[in-house]
C-alpha cells in the first residue's frame, strides 16, 4: 500500500552564481545541508529485444545487489542480493524471487546481458524544514561511463527525493522548480536510462526481429522487395555477435527467420529480380540455412531440457542428463563450427556479394522485368490470395490418416503465406490483417507441435545408435520418445478441427476483406 | 506484524523515551517500524521533530485506511516512519463512544497498515479512557513502565484489576522498571520486592540524565549517544521484547 512520493529529476541550465539551486526555489526557512559524497556503480541489463524496457523496468546492478525498478519514476520495486558480475545472464539463474518472476515474465530464453556500466558521483544534501526535520534528499549526480573518469561526465542532474508524508511541500518546490528559467524538469526517469544507453553506443528499442517497415502501396513491388531484403539482411547482421558470443540461441534463431523470409521473398517474388540472379542467391541462403540446422536443432532440445526431464519418472530423470550431455558438447562443436563460419573470408565476401547486390542502382527495362514495375499492393494482394488458396487446396487433400509429409508440406504452405502477410502487413488497415494472422497462427501452432514432434522423435531414434550402452538412458530415451510420439498423435488428431475452422466461411470472409480493402 | 502499546495509567514514567528508542531500535534491527503518537501532548512527535498535517484530526485516524496512509510521515531515521499526533486527539474517547465497535476501532485500522510494518509502537496517553480499552485490544503487548515507587505500583495493580474485571487478556502485559535511581533506598526496596513478578521484563531502564535531553537533541537517545547507559539498556529491553514476540 505504501506509495513512494515522486522523485523529480532536473538539470541546471545555467550556472546559478555557485549555489545548488536558483534564488528562491525553496520557502525562506528551509536550507540545505550536505551529508554524503559518494562513487557509485550502476551496471544495467536487459535483452537484446529490450524486452524490461519494454515492460516498464530497469534492471540494474549496485553493490551486491541486483534491482527492478520503474522506468518512468526511477523508484525500486523489488531486490535480490547479486554477488556475480556477470556479462549475461538467463531470469531462471536468479533464486526465487519477485524479481525472478518479473524477469521471466519478460523473457526466460533471451539471456539479460549487461549493457551499460556507469560510474556515478553523488553528492547529497538534506532539505531541512523550519524544524530542522529532513523532508527530502536533494542529489547532485554526476555520471561517467565505467573507466572514463578523465573525461567529462556524459550527463549531470539532480533529484529531489521526497520523505514520505511531505509531497505537498514538494509539490510546491516542484512548482517553484517548473517556474524557474534556470532549470529543465527531466519529466521521467526513462529519459535518463536512454541517456546512459546512448552514452555506451546503444540506441534504445533499436532491435525487433519483426518486420518493422512501413511500404507505400503505390510504390513499384522491385522497391519493396529491395527494402524487405536489406531489412532481413540488418537482422541477420545485427545477430551475428551474438551469435558469435553465444549469448542465448535467440540470435541464431532469429538469424534463420532472416534467411527463410529473405528466402521466402525471392522465391515468392522470383520475377521482380532477375531470374538467374534470384536463383543464384536462392543457393547461397540455402546453404546458409542447412550450416545452421543441426546447431539450431541441439539449441531445440536444449531449450526443452527441464520439460522433457518432467515428462519422465523420477527414476529416469538422471539417465536423461546423459543423453543431454551429449547433446550440449555437439551443440559446443557446432558452434564453434559455425562461429569460425560466420569469421571466414568465404562469409565475409558472401556479405559483400549481397549487400553489393541489394545496394545496386539497377534499372531493368519494363520489357525484360514486367512484373517488377507492377504496384506493391497489386503483387501484395495477388501473391497473398494464390497463397492463401495453396493453404486451402492442400489442406482439404490431406488424407484421412494425415501423414507425416501431408502436414510437413502443408506447415510449409502455411509459414510462406504468414511470411507474405508480414511482409506486406502494413500496407492493410490493421484491423483487416490482424484477424487474418490471428487464424492462421492457430493452424501453424498445431503444424508446428506436430512437425516438431516428429523431428525430435527422427532426432532422438539417430542419437539412440551414438549412445554409449546403457540400460537406464535407453529406457529413459524410450520413455521420452513415447511421450513424444503420444503428444504427435494428439496433435495429429486435432488437424483436422483446427484445419475446418481455418477452411471455413468466416476465415474466407476475413480474406476477402482483406484483399479488398484499401 | 506486531503491536506494542507503551502504557501507563500515570505519567511521567518514561512511556515516550521508550517509545521512541524501542521503535528506533526496531527500525534498525527488524525493520520497517511505525510509531504512533496517540498522545495529544505529542512529546514523540516532537521528538521527532514531525508536526500532523493541518488536513490531519482525530476523526481521520479513526476512519482510517487512506487517511492514516496519507498521513504517516518518514522521521529521520530510514525504516522508521511515524503517524503523528493531533491536538485534536484530546476528543479520541468522544469520538470513539460513538463508534459502533469502539474497542475494535483501533485493532481495525492498524490492521491495514500490516503489510508495510514489522512493528508498530503505540506511544499512549496516561488514562484508562475508551481509546485506552481500544488499545488493550489492538495490541500484542502492553508495556508499562513502572518508577520502582509506590504509586507507580499501585497504578499497575490497578490496571490489572481493570484488566480482571473486564475480562481482557492480562497476560499481554509486561511491566518493566523505568528510572530506576538504584542509589535510592526506596528504589532498591521495591525491586527487591516486585523483582520476581512472573510477568517482569528483566531489563531495567536507569535513570539517565541524557535521557531528559532528547528534548534538545530531537532525536532517539539510541541514534544521538548509542553508548550511554539509558541507550545500552534500551537496546536490551528490545531484545527482550523481540525475542518475546519473535520467541
Amino acid at each position: 500500500m505504501q506509495i513512494k512520493p515522486k522523485t523529480v529529476y532536473f538539470r541546471l541550465n545555467q550556472t546559478t552564481s555557485g549555489k545548488l539551486l536558483p534564488d528562491n526555489t525553496l520557502p525562506s526557512r528551509w536550507h540545505l545541508k550536505a551529508c554524503l559524497s559518494l562513487n557509485e556503480r550502476r551496471e544495467f541489463y536487459d535483452t537484446f529485444e529490450w524486452q524490461a524496457f519494454e515492460k516498464g523496468f530497469v534492471i540494474e546492478k549496485k553493490k551486491n545487489t541486483l534491482f527492478l525498478a520503474d522506468l518512468n519514476t526511477g523508484h525500486e520495486i523489488t531486490s535480490l542480493p547479486f554477488t556475480s558480475n556477470p556479462s549475461c545472464f538467463f531470469s531462471d539463474f536468479l533464486l526465487p524471487s519477485k524479481l525472478r518472476e518479473e524477469l521471466c515474465s519478460c523473457s526466460t530464453i533471451r539471456a539479460f546481458m549487461k549493457l551499460c556500466s556507469v560510474d556515478a558521483l553523488i553528492r547529497s544534501y538534506r532539505m531541512l524544514d523550519e524544524n530542522e526535520k529532513t523532508i527530502a534528499i536533494l542529489r547532485s549526480e554526476s555520471l561517467f561511463l565505467h573507466g572514463n573518469h578523465d573525461e567529462e561526465p556524459f550527463t549531470y542532474y539532480f533529484t529531489i527525493s521526497p520523505y514520505r508524508g511531505y509531497e505537498d511541500e514538494m509539490a510546491e518546490v516542484e512548482k517553484s522548480l517548473m517556474n524557474s528559467q534556470d532549470i529543465d524538469i527531466i519529466p521521467e526517469f526513462r529519459e535518463l536510462y536512454k541517456l546512459m544507453m546512448q552514452a555506451a553506443g546503444h540506441t534504445v528499442q533499436d532491435y525487433s526481429s519483426k518486420i518493422c517497415l512501413t511500404l507505400d502501396p503505390n510504390a513499384p513491388i522491385r522497391e519493396s522487395a529491395r527494402r524487405l531484403l536489406q531489412f532481413t539482411f540488418s537482422v541477420m547482421r545485427l545477430n551475428e555477435v551474438g551469435i558469435k558470443k553465444n549469448i542465448d540461441s535467440e540470435f541464431l534463431h532469429d538469424y534463420r527467420v532472416a534467411i527463410r523470409r529473405t528466402r521466402s521473398i525471392l522465391k515468392q517474388l522470383k520475377d521482380v529480380f532477375d531470374a538467374s540472379e534470384t536463383a543464384y542467391y536462392l543457393n547461397l541462403f540455402r546453404d546458409l540455412g542447412k550450416r545452421t540446422n543441426e546447431l539450431r536443432d541441439r539449441d531445440v532440445y536444449l531449450l526443452q531440457q527441464a520439460t522433457y526431464c518432467h515428462y519422465l519418472p523420477p527414476i529416469l530423470q538422471p539417465s536423461l542428463k546423459i543423453f543431454f550431455d551429449t547433446i550440449a558438447a555437439s551443440r559446443k562443436r557446432l558452434h564453434r563450427q559455425f562461429s569460425r563460419y560466420l569469421s571466414s573470408d568465404s562469409y565475409k565476401s558472401f556479405l559483400e556479394e549481397w549487400g553489393a547486390y541489394l545496394n545496386r542502382p539497377s534499372h531493368p527495362e519494363p520489357e525484360q522485368i514486367p512484373y517488377a514495375f507492377l504496384s506493391t499492393r497489386s503483387v501484395a494482394v495477388e501473391t497473398i490470395k494464390k497463397a492463401w488458396k495453396k493453404v486451402i487446396r492442400h489442406g482439404r487433400l490431406v488424407s484421412r490418416e494425415t501423414t507425416d509429409a501431408e502436414l510437413h508440406g502443408l506447415r510449409i504452405d502455411c509459414k510462406k503465406l504468414r511470411y507474405l502477410l508480414e511482409f506486406f502487413a502494413s500496407i492493410f488497415p490493421k484491423k483487416t490483417i490482424i484477424p487474418v494472422i490471428l487464424q492462421l497462427k492457430e493452424l501453424q501452432e498445431n503444424l508446428g507441435i506436430f512437425v516438431d514432434f516428429a523431428v525430435q522423435l527422427r532426432s532422438l531414434h539417430e542419437q539412440l545408435a551414438l549412445m554409449p550402452p546403457d540400460n537406464l538412458l535407453a529406457a529413459s530415451t524410450g520413455g521420452l520418445m513415447t511421450i513424444l510420439f503420444q503428444k504427435q498423435e494428439e496433435a495429429r488428431l486435432k488437424f483436422h478441427k483446427t484445419f475446418r475452422s481455418f477452411d471455413h466461411e468466416q476465415t474466407s470472409q476475413l480474406f476477402q476483406d482483406l484483399l479488398t480493402s484499401t | 506484524m506486531k503491536t506494542i502499546a507503551l502504557y501507563s495509567i500515570k505519567g511521567g514514567v518514561g512511556k515516550t523515551a521508550a517509545a521512541v528508542n524501542l521503535s528506533y531500535l526496531s527500525s534498525l534491527l527488524a525493520p520497517p517500524a511505525l510509531i504512533c503518537d496517540l498522545d495529544p501532548q505529542g512529546a514523540s512527535s516532537y521528538y521527532f521533530r514531525i508536526a500532523a498535517s493541518k488536513k490531519f484530526n482525530s476523526d481521520k485516524f479513526l476512519k482510517g485506511n487512506k487517511k492514516i496512509f496519507s498521513n504517516i510521515k518518514a522521521t529521520d531515521f530510514e525504516n522508521l516512519d511515524m503517524l503523528p499526533s493531533d491536538f485534536s486527539y484530546r476528543n479520541l474517547d468522544i469520538e470513539l463512544a460513538e463508534e459502533k465497535k469502539p474497542q475494535k476501532r483501533l485493532k481495525k485500522n492498524l490492521e491495514e497498515l500490516s503489510d508495510d510494518y514489522r512493528f508498530i509502537f503505540l506511544d499512549c496517553p496516561p488514562n484508562l479512557t475508551l481509546l485506552s480499552e481500544s488499545v488493550f485490544a489492538a495490541s500484542d503487548l502492553i508495556l508499562v513502565p513502572l518508577i520502582p515507587t509506590t504509586l507507580s505500583i499501585r497504578t499497575f495493580v490497578q490496571l490489572k484489576d481493570f484488566f480482571v474485571a473486564n475480562k481482557l487478556d492480562s497476560s499481554k502485559i509486561r511491566p518493566f522498571f523505568s528510572m530506576v535511581e538504584k542509589q535510592k533506598k526506596l528504589h532498591r526496596d521495591i525491586i527487591n520486592e516486585f523483582g520476581n513478578t512472573p510477568e517482569l521484563l528483566t531489563q531495567m531502564i536507569p535513570y539517565n540524565s541524557e535521557v531528559e535531553k532528547m528534548g534538545i537533541y530531537r532525536a532517539p537517545l539510541n541514534a544521538v549517544l548509542p553508548n550511554a547507559p539509558a541507550s545500552k539498556a534500551y537496546r536490551n529491553l528490545w531484545e527482550e521484547l523481540r525475542a518475546l514476540l519473535e520467541g
